[in-house]
């Protein structure tokens, strides 16, 4: 894994990448009318592969439009190889797009598609450009059927053809493993970690964990429109592990065990209402291996020990409240 | 070739196969009402003011709504647009290439129509078809500037086909003429003024000799509205 892409790793009130940087987003909020989307984003990538990782409705598609030049940033800086994104169609040359909406005609054929977005791009030979495009995403077989007979999994690959025809040097993607099988997914995998490491800069969102785990140098994580974490991805799961943690306990006494628990040093709080015992502890593993042996030396017998807030909601939570 | 391009995928796109024949009836009505009238042996009195009320009042700008909404504005709406959209392609070509097959293709069935329900509708030896072709003539104009307007305002907003048809039926079809003035912003008075220019027994017109110069603003003004509001174009993701 290449810890290129994090040359500027950004922390709050950092200011952006140099010149270089590919994709940078300085102090970048999107708001419609009360509602904000993205709220003050600041990051800077370059070559490698970036995740973008959060929750539906957490304002990665937002993030990708205007990194994409369709849509306004309401304040802060979009710039894409160096110039902005906004009414700016230069861009295009160098930024290939691939959108989670289907978004494609239906009664085009998968070949006539990539040629057509290869003419757009005006490409000395775009039959040929179409064709090594088909090739890299493994599509030749149905590449002459109409795009309206593709399963979800094909049309995925057929905009991603479209996308890379003029082999841009930087490449956005929305959610783009969606509706493929494990073994397309692996195929789209080494594809883009072959791009990555010939110098592109690649940018994908996705809220499955797995996947960004699997592909991403780094994690850039959102939740809420706001930039939880950001980092190589052991640290982002070391930081959602070693959090603070919440348990719901039932056992025989809960009292007793309530003042058992409140000599433990990884417990900071307990608290016993409407006949619940709760226990917020400092550190995840040093509780749950000693639980057991508390209630045991207290003399209490445990039902029940549950974590409240397991949720991947909850952990991003819990990364923006500490920036 | 970009320009080619895109003219080639836009006239695939527009000419489905129910669009075509839902536009080719609506273009053989005048037809068909001249076909009534010379089985009757008749003929009609002002064959201008028939055409008139007929095809440029109704016809042509519902067939240029129907164009000009979908050349654009509805692959705006279905998302199918951020391909073309992404790409390094001035937003002006983009807007010139739709306007430009839309209006092509709502007068290559336009014209037609006219001319052969003109010469239909005219009392047999009448004289000179002058009237017919002048308003031939200025249903071809009339073409491409109310595309341009229906292009501009399917990228306007998002309700562009519901406000087109409001323009077309409550505007042109009731309202101007009827407000002192207002013949000005009408493409209909455009239409009647240049087949006035060609033929003064075509119709009556208000604007008379201005009726060029007014369609040219008309088109130059629809066509940088549409490209200026493409070009700060946003797309909003489900998220």
């Amino acid at each position: 894994m290449s810890p290129q892409s994090f040359a500027q790793l950004p922390t709050a009130g950092a200011p952006a990448g140099g010149p270089t940087a590919a994709l940078v987003l300085e102090g970048v909020s999107r708001w419609y009318g009360n509602v904000v989307a993205v709220n003050d984003i600041t990051f800077a990538l370059g070559a490698g592969v970036t995740g973008l990782l959060g929750p539906n409705g957490a304002g990665k598609t937002t993030i990708l439009h205007m990194l994409a030049g369709l849509l306004r940033p309401s304040a802060g800086r979009v710039s894409v190889a160096g110039q902005p994104a906004w009414r700016n169609p230069a861009v295009y040359r160098a930024v290939g797009l691939v959108p989670e909406r289907e978004a494609v005609q239906a009664f085009l054929t998968g070949r006539a598609f990539v040629e057509l977005a290869a003419r757009l791009q005006s490409l000395a030979d775009p039959a040929a450009a179409a064709d090594r495009a088909i090739a890299t995403v493994d599509l030749e077989a149905a590449a002459d059927r109409p795009v309206g007979t593709y399963s979800k999994g094909m049309r995925q690959r057929v905009k991603i053809a479209a996308a890379l025809v003029h082999e841009p040097s930087i490449l956005l993607l929305d959610e783009p493993f969606n509706g493929m099988d494990p073994r397309q997914r692996l195929h789209m995998i080494a594809l883009l970690r072959t791009m990555a490491d010939a110098g592109r800069a690649i940018l994908f969102s996705s809220h499955i964990l797995e996947e960004v785990e699997r592909l991403a140098d780094g994690v850039l994580v959102i939740h809420a429109g706001r930039l939880a974490a950001a980092g190589d991805f052991r640290e982002i799961r070391r930081l959602m592990t070693d959090r603070p943690h919440t348990f719901v306990v039932r056992s025989s006494d809960d009292r007793r065990l309530a003042a058992a628990f409140m000599i433990e040093p990884a417990v900071f709080g307990t608290e016993l209402r409407d006949n619940r015992l709760t226990v917020r502890v400092a550190e995840f593993g040093g509780f749950t291996r000693s639980v057991a042996r508390v209630a045991r030396d207290a003399g209490v017998s445990l039902f029940e020990v549950a974590p409240t807030d397991d949720s991947l909601e909850s952990v991003f939570a819990y990364l923006v409240s500490r920036r | 070739m970009i320009f080619a391009t895109i003219v080639g995928v836009t006239l695939r796109a527009l000419l489905g196969r129910r669009r075509t024949i839902l536009m080719l009836l609506l273009a053989g009505v005048p037809v068909l009402l001249g076909l009534l009238v010379r089985a009757n042996g008749s003929g009609v009195r002002d064959v201008g003011a028939t055409l008139d009320g007929l095809v440029v009042r109704v016809v042509l700008p519902l067939v240029a709504l129907v164009f000009g909404t979908a050349a654009l504005g509805s692959e705006l709406e279905d998302g199918t647009a951020v391909h073309l959209l992404t790409k390094p392609i001035r937003r002006s070509t983009i807007v010139l290439a739709k306007i430009g097959v839309a209006g092509t293709l709502t007068a290559a069935l336009l014209v037609p129509s006219t001319v052969i329900a003109g010469l239909l509708l005219a009392r047999p030896g009448s004289g000179p078809l002058s009237v017919t072709f002048a308003m031939a003539i200025g249903v071809l104009v009339g073409s491409y500037v109310y595309v341009a307007i229906f292009v501009a305002l399917s990228v306007a907003t998002s309700r562009g086909l519901i406000i087109g048809l409001g323009y077309a039926l409550i505007w042109e079809g009731v309202l101007a003429g009827l407000l002192p003035g207002s013949q000005v912003f009408s493409v209909r008075e455009y239409v009647r003024g240049i087949a006035a220019i060609l033929s003064p027994a075509a119709t009556d017109s208000i604007v008379g000799a201005g009726a060029l110069l007014y369609a040219a603003v008309a088109l130059v003004a629809a066509t940088a509205i549409a490209s200026v509001r493409l070009a700060v174009y946003e797309v909003r993701g489900s998220d």
